[in-house]
């Protein structure tokens, strides 16, 4: 296959189960190296990016998944300055930022509830949050809405499309009709490894 | 900042983990004095052989009922072979002397011993000391000679045991030592599974390699340099209450061991201990934390 995605766009890969949906963004996020062709980020060409310089990489990247991944013994809050303190960033920029980002995704008031006194969307909330506060250039998502009922799928999508709007590339998979049906953003349809349709503002179809 | 939170990681693990980290420690400590024991016992090898180079004679002990005439006519003889620097003469009463200040400490020994049987002898500086053995065939059956000996020959025997004992120290040393290794292989192998969550996001989120490994290395380095204070302490141990306490008097014919060497053991043991630890912990992560 062959894709090239411009900065700023907002796209969505969709397909059946086993397509390789979550492969790409695998390989996007270099947990796999491909054995032949070339992925570009940026700049960079992933495929044939060093070990050593993976985890910088990364941090010009964020990502969202159906299970959330957030830390159960921290708080909202700290979820989120983890990701900031594992990259070295001081605390006052965490105590800055945090509280910052927690208001954007709608979370504000809520920042020291653990993950376990929040809703499946709340937490959501938490990992774009985590995920975007480092404002990377690109924010992958493989199914962020996989586990929401509609109604919360709809508002992570709507804090999604705002953080498009700032300038974040978005790669978004997902197996839900209504929201590429609704959002008429940049579709494209992988089978078997293998692009059958790119149509820009397209329908799940 | 970042510090801290490797620190708190770092005794959490160990913490969780206490059943395993204890035998880790135990494991480790044993080797380690085995392992310096080892190195205390090639010292004073060292030692002994510096001591002695100078000082090793041949003995020749003369027959209990000789002559005088017989005793002038062997040390004429003697100095007439070519290899004697020096040939020195003690009188059974000399030799008790010495026997006495000798064992000094062990009365009963000492006040069970007469003087009458001690023989008379010749102690024979070399010229060469590898001339020792001709020197033995020579005289040994000699007439009116008892016995000769070489304390070459005799501090060989005391070098065999040592070596022997030096041998045994070290191989119990590689035997715990790989056991040791081995827990904390697997040690960091459980760690590394009860913060694989915190991992997987720190890779995610681009945390640097060395910061994810950071609390497993040290897990094992802690634990390697606590292993290493307790050989310590069990050398210095041994050298008060075994060495210098209970088996004074069978120590007392060597040299003695020097605190000195027992404290040079200390940055030693630490730091065999701590980078081997690390290294292993290291390895591990390798297999188990791909980046
Ligand atoms: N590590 C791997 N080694 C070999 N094959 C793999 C590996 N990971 C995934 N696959 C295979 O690659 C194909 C694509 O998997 P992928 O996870 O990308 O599917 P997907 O499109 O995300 O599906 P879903 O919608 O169910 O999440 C599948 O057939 C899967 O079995
Ligand atoms: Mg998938």
């Amino acid at each position: 296959m062959n894709v090239f995605i411009d900065k700023g766009e907002f796209v969505f890969f969709i397909g059946p189960t086993g397509a390789g949906k979550s492969t790409i963004i695998k390989l996007l996020l270099r947990e796999e190296v491909p054995d032949k062709g070339k992925i570009s980020v940026g700049d960079i060409d992933v495929t044939r990016l060093r070990r050593w310089k993976t985890p910088a990489y990364r941090r010009s990247i964020g990502c969202v998944f159906q299970d959330f991944r957030l830390l159960p013994n921290r708080t909202a809050a700290e979820n989120v300055a983890f990701a900031l303190e594992v990259i070295g960033k001081p605390k006052s920029v965490a105590r800055r930022v945090v509280p910052e980002v927690l208001e954007l995704v709608g979370l504000g008031g809520k920042e020291h509830r653990y993950p376990h006194e929040l809703s499946g969307g709340e937490q959501q909330r938490v990992a774009v949050a985590r995920a975007f506060v480092n404002r990377p250039l690109l924010l992958l998502a493989d199914e962020p809405t996989g586990n929401l009922d509609p109604d919360t799928s709809i508002e992570i999508m709507r804090l999604l499309d705002r953080i498009s709007r700032t300038g974040t590339t978005i790669l978004m998979v997902t197996h839900d009709s209504n929201i590429v049906n609704q959002m008429r953003r940049r579709v494209i349809e992988i089978e078997n490894g293998q692009i059958v349709r790119d149509q820009a503002r397209g329908v799940y179809g | 900042m970042r510090a801290k939170y490797v620190m708190s990681e770092v005794f959490l693990g160990l913490w969780r983990n206490i059943s395993m980290t204890v035998a880790m420690i135990i494991t480790m400590a044993v080797s380690l004095t085995m392992l310096g024991a080892g190195l205390l016992l090639y010292n004073q090898v060292d030692v002994i052989e510096e001591y002695y180079q100078t000082n090793l004679e041949v003995v020749v002990y003369l027959d209990r009922d000789i002559t005088p005439e017989m005793t002038d006519q062997i040390k004429a003889e003697l100095e007439d072979s070519g290899y004697a620097a020096q040939v020195q003469y003690e009188s059974k009463e000399e030799a008790f002397e010495r026997f006495k200040d000798t064992f000094e400490e062990s009365e009963d020994l000492v006040n069970a011993v007469e003087a009458e049987v001690l023989p008379a002898a010749f102690r024979i500086k070399m010229n060469d000391i590898n001339d020792a053995d001709k020197l033995i065939a020579d005289f040994s059956e000699r007439e009116g000679v008892y016995q000769v000996t070489n304390q070459r020959d005799i501090l060989q025997q005391v070098f065999d045991i040592l070596g022997g004992a030096q041998r045994l120290t070290l191989i119990v040393a590689l035997v715990q030592g790989i056991a040791a290794l081995m827990l904390v292989a697997n040690t960091i192998q459980v760690a590394a599974y009860s913060r694989r969550r915190e991992v997987a996001i720190m890779k995610l989120v681009g945390a640097p390699n060395w910061f994810v490994q950071a609390p497993f290395v040290l897990e094992a380095v802690f634990a390697g340099v606590i292993g290493a204070i307790f050989a310590f302490a069990t050398l210095i141990a041994a050298k008060f209450l075994v060495i210098d306490g209970e088996f004074a008097d069978l120590f007392s014919l060597m040299p003695p061991i020097q605190m000195q060497s027992i404290l040079l053991l200390l940055p030693i043991l630490t730091g065999i201990s701590a980078v081997i630890s690390a290294i292993t912990a290291w390895i591990t992560l390798r297999f188990n934390i791909k980046v």
